[in-house]
């Protein structure tokens, strides 16, 4: 047979399973939409409470999703403040300044930690809350602080290992420009190793955000909960929509419950979609500022 | 034998490895100041790791050692450039080096040539132009980027990059120029016009050239060595 053939085939086939994969995207989508859509309005967020009323926090919303998705939005911003300043240097640690020697058990390890279950994570989350509370302070509960710990805890590995890897493959080149020009280590990683592998460290952090804002099994571990309000402080309850989402598709009562389910998923696509393009936008921006300031 | 007080660097008994395999053997070399040596010999013989030497660049990949004694004279007095207590900064910004395939950072064509004063922590933007601007005009660049100073320098051709590097690498005025090869991407008229440069660069420069083109080291370089099976020869 000739070589041709299998390139035709080789060809076809990976045709085939990227048509298979979008066809399957645009069916949950789809079906989503289809879905959702009727639901999807002011009123399903805002229920009866004016929008800007519910925003200033005047007055508060008790059946729309508006708690859910503030909750959502703050664990996130939480959960990714944290994690990426200590991701970000354990990475550069691991990639500049670690010895040869312990470098492969610590990126193990973080291998390790990246592969533990997320319910797992929210269980140690939790025994350590009942932990603190038994011994320190009584009135630790669950809360927005502990969850957003505990998916920070979570999303590490990811960020410490792209981080990593983003730099460990810049060209010898490259490493090698600055520190002829007199760079000291730490200007050359922030003014050329950093910039260099942005985008890489970049994807580290999306597919971080991507993973806070779906994560159920941690937050329902440690602090989210049903009806909670807007939460007051870091040491609150909260509601986030993930555990809507698996609240209300188990215990529905009626149709119209349903439905508001099925708007949860679309409102929770759309604020995915939404960070993923600020993290672009703001990826955009910082290489723009850090390379090109005249 | 030139006299002490003429010469720039002395190399004494050098040796180089990779992964405990020697590149380098036993050389030892003085270098008088304001000439242009030229280094030649086959591909893969270690003349660019040998540039590495005078710069500690080396120190900066793995698996290296090197064995041996280097001493720069700036000034009136030698230094042992691998003193424990010598910067390394420092040294790099008074031997600069021009990389054998050009490296221009992923910046705009202004920001990597002002690059190594903003390393150094010198702030004022008008002295800073005008040595940016000085230093395109002394690598022939700058009527071809005057225009385009904020456009990226990765759009540059292979020999403005060339050319862009050399800038960069004179903006410090290095007391010592390593260069690799700095005209293996350029045409012969403009490859001419960078060996005018460095004849130029000779009244406050010494340098050491990597190049493969014998009649272009007969043209400029005051004395010929080459690099071969790990040593040195003198070829004239
Ligand atoms: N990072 C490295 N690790 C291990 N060995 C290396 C490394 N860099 C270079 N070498 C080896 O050292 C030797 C000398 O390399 P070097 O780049 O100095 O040669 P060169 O004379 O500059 O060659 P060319 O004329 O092709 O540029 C080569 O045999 C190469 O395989
Ligand atoms: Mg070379």
């Amino acid at each position: 047979m000739k070589p041709e053939f299998f390139d035709r085939l080789f060809n076809y086939f990976s045709w085939g399973c990227s048509i298979l994969l979008v066809g399957a995207v645009l069916t949950i989508v789809g079906f989503l939409i289809a879905n959702g859509y009727q639901s999807l309005n002011l009123h399903l967020i805002f229920d009866d409470t004016r929008p800007l009323d519910a925003i200033f926090l005047k007055s508060q919303v008790f059946d729309g999703l508006f708690p859910a998705i503030a909750g959502t939005l703050f664990l996130i911003t939480l959960s990714i403040i944290v994690a990426i300043p200590l991701g970000l240097a354990t990475g550069i640690f691991l990639a500049e300044y670690c010895p040869p020697k312990i470098k492969g058990s610590f990126s193990l390890l973080f291998d390790i930690l990246a592969g533990i279950p997320s319910i797992v994570v929210g269980l140690f989350g939790f025994c350590v809350t009942i932990f603190l509370h038994h011994y320190f302070y009584t009135r630790l509960f669950p809360c927005l602080l502990i969850s957003a710990l505990s998916l920070a805890f979570l999303v590490l590995p990811y960020i410490i290992r792209t981080t990593q890897i983003s730099l460990e493959t810049l060209p010898l080149s490259v490493r090698l420009t600055a520190p002829s020009l007199g760079a000291t280590k730490l200007q050359n990683i922030f003014y050329v190793l950093l910039p260099s592998s942005l985008s890489g460290i970049l994807s580290g952090i999306i597919l971080s955000i991507g993973r806070c804002a779906e994560d159920t099994a941690v937050i329902m571990l440690t602090g989210a909960v049903a009806t909670a309000g807007i939460p007051k402080s870091v040491f609150s309850s909260f509601e986030a929509l993930p555990f809507y989402i698996y609240y209300i598709s188990s215990q529905y009562s009626d149709n119209s419950e349903l439905m508001k389910g099925y708007g949860a998923c679309l409102i929770l696509l759309f604020i995915c979609i939404s960070l993923f393009v600020f993290a672009h936008w703001i990826k955009k921006r910082l290489s723009q500022k850090i390379l090109y300031r005249p | 034998m030139p006299m002490t007080e003429n010469i720039k660097i002395n190399i004494k008994n050098l040796w180089f490895y990779y992964n405990d395999h020697p590149i380098l053997e036993d050389i030892s070399l003085e270098i008088p100041q304001n000439t242009i040596t030229a280094v030649t010999g086959p591909s893969g013989q270690g003349k660019s790791t040998f540039l590495m030497t005078l710069n500690r660049l080396w120190e900066s990949i793995e698996e290296t050692r090197i064995k041996g004694h280097i001493e720069i004279r700036f000034g009136s007095d030698f230094q042992n450039i691998y003193d424990k207590r010598y910067n390394v900064s420092d040294l790099r910004r008074q031997v600069g080096m021009v990389f054998q395939v050009p490296n221009p950072l992923p910046m705009s064509i202004y920001n990597n040539i002002a690059f190594p004063l903003k390393l150094k922590g010198e702030n004022n933007k008008t002295l800073g132009s005008f040595r940016v601007e000085d230093a395109l005009k002394r690598s022939f660049l700058w009527d071809e980027v005057k225009d385009r100073l904020n456009e990226d320098a990765r759009a540059l051709s292979g020999g403005q990059q060339q050319r862009l590097c050399i800038a960069r690498a004179l903006v410090l005025n290095p007391q010592v120029l390593l260069l690799d090869e700095p005209t293996s991407s350029l045409d012969d008229k403009s490859g001419r016009v960078i060996e005018d440069l460095l004849l130029e660069l000779k009244k406050d420069c010494t340098m050491i050239l990597v190049s493969h083109y014998l009649d272009q080291v007969k043209r400029i370089a005051d004395s010929g060595m080459v690099l071969s099976d790990r040593q040195m020869k003198q070829q004239w």
